[in-house]
């Protein structure tokens, strides 16, 4: 067929050529999680001053994101990104504008919808509840297919515009400067309205999270390809910019919907109020049926609501008690495991009906297993909903429509299969190994921050004698009663006893184990000074490990003929995410409204954008949209699960539109450095020169 | 098939390498002059940048430090090239040390014979030099290009100018098994005195690692004239004038760069590589991104080992159906089997071919071979 002629590999050569292309990617993402394991493992033995519970499923967990980021990059650059630039330099030689503006909204709605970016949202509006919000859990929970519809309009509309824009070679600077006022003032509109603004950073996340791992790539490869085949590379900045677009139209898109959806949605009340038998039907409207209202009640209620829902105590304690049965449990508490709904959300009046401890404890430890095989299973699928419709779609378009044949067809499908495996394992590993490892460090950290002895175990015991408490005094007189517990090493310790937590009726009594802080910390700023550090290094490390990063950057590298290094730009972005998540957890631990710590970073970015070149002005709003892709985002939102979880947060969103922000930010002024410093080299007097610049 | 070549018809190549700022100038003057079809590469310079060490610690630091560049390719007819080059030493400026560099060289042309611009211009610019040499070195990616840049400011051989570009030839014989070796190649171009070329490339080679398996590929051109940029470095300046200057200026007053040979015995010492007599000939031929593969596939059927393509664009642009996407394809064969591989890329459908010679050539497996 070659006509070359095919050269014959002997075997044991072709496996010593796979083995060393094969260590070498190893070695190069190893490099890309290096910073943010051992950063983990680090605040593990600082704060947590013990092995990770699951050791071994977080050391398989890391295994397998190792090998499913090679997997997953490789099969980037071998077979989507190849295939997404063919098809963008075909198109313009083939078609007219209409058609490629035409292919681009397909291309973007059937991302949205292969890669639903509403799992990670629905994750961060975890705590979200009908009674708060009520317009946020419509979206959420009730109207989802009319979300991710609008998110994907926007996307669609987003990606036609960004390939119109390079089709004439249009600069990206008009659209910043148009979309960014109109979306702070559509947000600031908003947030008079008590109902959209608690949708406010909903649509920031989502706009934040759409731009997904697969889409990226194959957004960018194509808009490279349409550009250069247009051959306007003036303007367009070489093919960058979609993804800015595809992360901001989605925020509009979102409100708009709200909007359109607010008059016909109930006021927020309070929880008893809603619960109440008399605003059942208004309730209702925002629930499918009455198992989902109870279940709501459950889920995310407080034990006054469901007081307010039974009627009266007899109904309700009837209902707890109903919960020791398995197919009750399912209906009212959904995946939620009951040891885990006791901890978080039973009263304490609650958890007495509760069946007795060594009950509750077989029911928890038959709820906890996260089996791998299940795991690998589910991300699979979810896999195969990214690559496959995406990948099918552009053959489709190369080879019916445009009637050409993929440049390599064997190394598409290689890619392809790859992007494939690579995506199932990463996602597994994310969830398996990072995920756990970072929600064990993060859980703690809060507490930290308040110098206060961290809760280590609960021991019960029954029944209880309560003449085994005796009395012992501090330094100043105060007297306090203490009992003796056989700690695991067989030593007394003398043990302060809490009369709060002694069962009169049953003899019942749970001790709660401390363990003494792990800095001596007395005051907060140090505490808080750590919280914010960790966060930092979280996104840093997120970043550099964020393959759709690695597709920009390399990308970039490509594109800019290695004046823009790959690692330079990988680490200005990382910075400004890390930048970012110190945003999103102080605005958690210090209470501050969203919209104040979005706001000033777009104004800031209005004038370094007038100021920055074309390419970089592209790269750096791109970078916004590419951060929060698939190690970031459940990394960062299991961050704010806990830390917002242990601080009693409810509204955790706004931590990834930050996450998307503030890189912008840095990546401007790296580039404002870089041609600074270039402009020296180029020993011209400011002002002289022609185009550019 | 197209008729076989009977020689092509004469022309000169220009090559301008400049910052991007100056695109609109240069871009504006060869559009006055009538020069038609400017290919357009993107390319970095490396130079070295030189710093004081802090606490006054003694020997400065010297780093690379990459700037943008664009590579400007265009033909003319043979006795209009020194006024194209002297229009645009004006146009951007290219006599102030720095800015950049331009030069032109003879080739035979292949091809669509449409009309090459012949008139108009500006007097030779005054730096000119007529005794240089063009030291094309490719080589794989991961920083091999670096290394060759080094180098080459080591020795003091130019600023060198990298593009990037992807391999083609045996690594496609291989089957699926070519992914294991990356296609990305570098490639180094660097102006150097011509009496010196031999002795450069032979330091090049042994000092960037060249002679050893996968290494790379380096051959030189002539040059009938040109400007070099002489500034090899960039830091604080502490004489009247720098060094690159002085030598800048010698170059001017000699009127050539004979001056500068390293080897005082041509005859002995000049450090020629070892090659074929009749030498090389580097192939360059353009053809519209994508279709460039089946051609090249030819061309190595017809004889060549493999080719080196780079992508580049038309200058000026607009939406012209696509066709501003182009590949620009690089093949050095032994001048016997050069009149084969020219007809081979042209049997696919017309196609612009240049042919230009190559005295010297180097690569691993030549060596072996």
């Amino acid at each position: 067929m070659d006509p070359a002629g095919h050269i014959r590999i002997p075997f044991r050569t072709a496996l010593a050529m796979v083995g060393a292309y094969v260590r070498a990617r190893l070695a190069e993402q190893c490099w890309s999680v290096a910073f943010l394991v051992g950063y983990l493992a680090l605040f593990q033995a600082l704060v947590v001053g013990a092995p990770p519970a699951a050791a071994l499923r977080i050391a398989v967990g890391l295994g397998l994101l190792l090998v499913g980021l090679t997997c997953f990059l490789e099969g980037l650059w071998l077979g989507l990104m190849p295939l997404g630039e063919q098809v963008g330099l075909q198109l313009p030689r083939r078609t007219g504008v209409a058609v490629i503006a035409a292919f681009g909204l397909l291309l973007g709605l059937g991302s949205t919808l292969a890669e639903p970016a509403i799992a990670a949202l629905r994750v961060a509006g975890l705590n979200v509840t009908a009674w708060d919000a009520p317009l946020l859990f419509r979206l959420l929970e009730l109207d989802t297919e009319k979300l991710v519809a609008a998110i994907g309009i926007g996307v669609g509309v987003a990606v036609a515009a960004g390939m119109i824009r390079f089709a004439f070679g249009l600069s990206i600077k008009p659209f910043v400067y148009v979309l960014v006022p109109v979306l702070l003032g559509v947000s600031a509109w908003c947030a008079r309205d008590a109902n959209l603004g608690a949708l406010l950073g909903l649509a920031w996340d989502a706009g934040a999270v759409t731009t997904g791992a697969v889409t990226v790539p194959l957004v960018l490869a194509l808009g490279i390809g349409v550009s250069r085949a247009a051959g306007r590379q003036e303007g367009a900045g070489g093919g960058f910019g979609v993804i800015m677009l595809a992360s901001a139209l989605p925020v509009l898109a979102v409100l708009l919907l709200g909007m359109t959806l607010n008059a016909s949605t109930p006021r927020a009340t309070a929880e008893t109020a809603f619960f109440a038998p008399a605003h059942r039907a208004e309730a209702l409207r925002l629930f499918p049926d009455d198992d989902a209202l109870v279940r709501h009640a459950f889920r995310r209620g407080s034990a006054e609501g469901r007081r307010a829902f039974f009627g009266d105590e007899t109904a309700h304690a009837q209902a707890i008690r109903a919960l020791a049965d398995p197919a009750m449990r399912r209906l009212r508490l959904g995946d939620l495991s009951l040891a885990v709904w006791a901890a978080q959300r039973a009263s304490d009046w609650e958890r007495a009906l509760l069946p007795s401890g060594a009950a509750l404890d077989a029911i928890a430890r038959e709820d906890s297993r996260l089996p791998l095989a299940g795991v690998l299973g589910r991300e699979s699928l979810v896999a195969a909903r990214a690559v496959v419709p995406l990948s099918a779609l552009l053959l489709v378009a190369l080879m019916l429509f445009l009637r050409v044949r993929p440049r390599h067809g064997d190394e598409t499908a290689l890619g392809i299969g790859l992007a494939l495996v690579g995506m199932t394992l990463l996602t597994a590993g994310i969830r398996l190994g990072l995920v756990p490892l970072g929600d064990e460090v993060g859980r703690p950290l809060p507490a930290v921050m308040h110098g206060e002895a961290m809760e280590r175990g609960r021991v019960r015991i029954e029944p209880f004698d309560p003449s085994a408490v005796f009395t012992a005094y501090g330094e100043d007189g105060t007297p306090a009663p203490h009992f003796f517990l056989r700690d695991g090493d067989g030593r007394l310790r003398p043990e302060p006893f809490d009369p709060t937590r002694l069962d009169a009726e049953s003899g019942r009594y749970e001790h709660v184990l401390r363990r003494p802080p792990a800095f001596a910390l007395r005051w907060a700023a140090a505490g808080a000074a750590l919280v914010l550090l960790f966060a930092f290094g979280l996104g840093y490390g997120t970043t550099l490990a964020e393959p759709a990063l690695a597709a920009l950057g390399r990308t970039v590298e490509e594109l800019t003929v290695g004046t823009v290094r790959r690692a330079g730009f990988v680490r200005a972005v990382s910075v400004g995410v890390g930048l970012g998540l110190v945003a999103g957890v102080g605005r958690m631990l210090f209470g501050i409204p969203n919209l104040w710590l979005l706001v000033p970073p777009y104004l800031l970015l209005l004038p370094l954008t007038y100021g920055s070149g074309e390419d970089f002005v592209g790269m750096a709003w791109d970078s916004g949209g590419v951060t929060t892709g698939i190690v970031t985002v459940p990394l960062v939102l299991a961050m704010g699960q806990s830390i917002g979880g242990e601080l009693g947060v409810v509204d955790r969103f706004g931590i990834l539109a930050m996450a998307s922000v503030y890189p912008i930010v840095s990546v401007l002024v790296y580039g404002l450095i870089l041609r600074a410093r270039q402009r020296r080299s180029l020993n011209i007097a400011a002002g002289e020169g022609g185009s550019g610049g | 098939m197209a008729e076989p070549a009977p020689g092509g018809r004469p022309a000169a190549r220009i090559t301008c390498i400049a910052h991007p700022r100056f695109r609109g100038r240069i871009a504006e003057r060869l559009a006055a002059l009538g020069v038609a079809s400017v290919r357009v590469e993107n390319a970095r310079c490396v130079r070295q940048r030189v710093r004081a060490r802090r606490w006054r610690l003694p020997e400065p630091k010297v780093r690379l430090e990459d700037a943008p560049a664009e590579i400007y390719r265009a033909t003319v007819a043979r006795p209009a090239a020194v006024g194209v080059l002297g229009a645009l030493t004006r146009a951007a400026d290219l006599d102030t040390p720095g800015r950049g560099s331009l030069f032109v060289q003879d080739i035979l042309e292949f091809g669509p014979d449409t009309p090459l611009a012949a008139a108009g211009g500006a007097p030779a610019p005054a730096r000119m030099l007529l005794d240089l040499a063009l030291v094309t070195a490719i080589v794989s990616k991961a920083g091999s290009g670096e290394q060759v840049a080094r180098s080459a400011l080591r020795l003091g051989a130019g600023v060198p100018v990298i593009g990037l570009g992807e391999g083609t030839g045996i690594r496609d014989r291989l089957g699926l098994l070519r992914v294991t070796i990356p296609p990305e190649k570098e490639v180094v171009h660097l102006v150097v005195p011509r009496d010196d070329a031999g002795t450069i490339e032979r330091l090049l080679i042994e000092d960037a690692r060249m002679d050893r398996p996968g290494g790379g590929f380096l051959y030189r051109t002539p040059i009938r004239a040109g400007l070099t940029d002489p500034m090899l470095r960039i830091g604080p300046q502490d004489r009247a004038a720098s060094i690159e200057q002085l030598v800048a200026a010698i170059d001017e007053l000699k009127a050539g760069t004979g001056w500068r040979r390293r080897h005082a015995d041509p005859a002995t010492a000049a450090g020629e590589l070892p090659g074929r007599p009749d030498g090389y000939r580097e192939i360059v031929f353009v053809c519209l991104e994508g279709e460039a593969d089946s051609r090249i596939r030819a061309a190595m059927r017809a004889g060549a080992g493999g080719a080196t393509t780079t992508r580049v664009h038309g200058l000026g642009g607009g939406f012209e159906g696509g066709a501003a996407a182009l590949e620009r394809g690089v093949l050095c064969v032994p001048a016997g089997a050069a009149e084969r591989v020219v007809d081979a890329l042209r049997a696919d459908g017309p196609v612009q071919v240049e042919m230009l010679e190559a005295p010297s050539a180097f690569a691993y497996a030549r060596m072996r071979a």
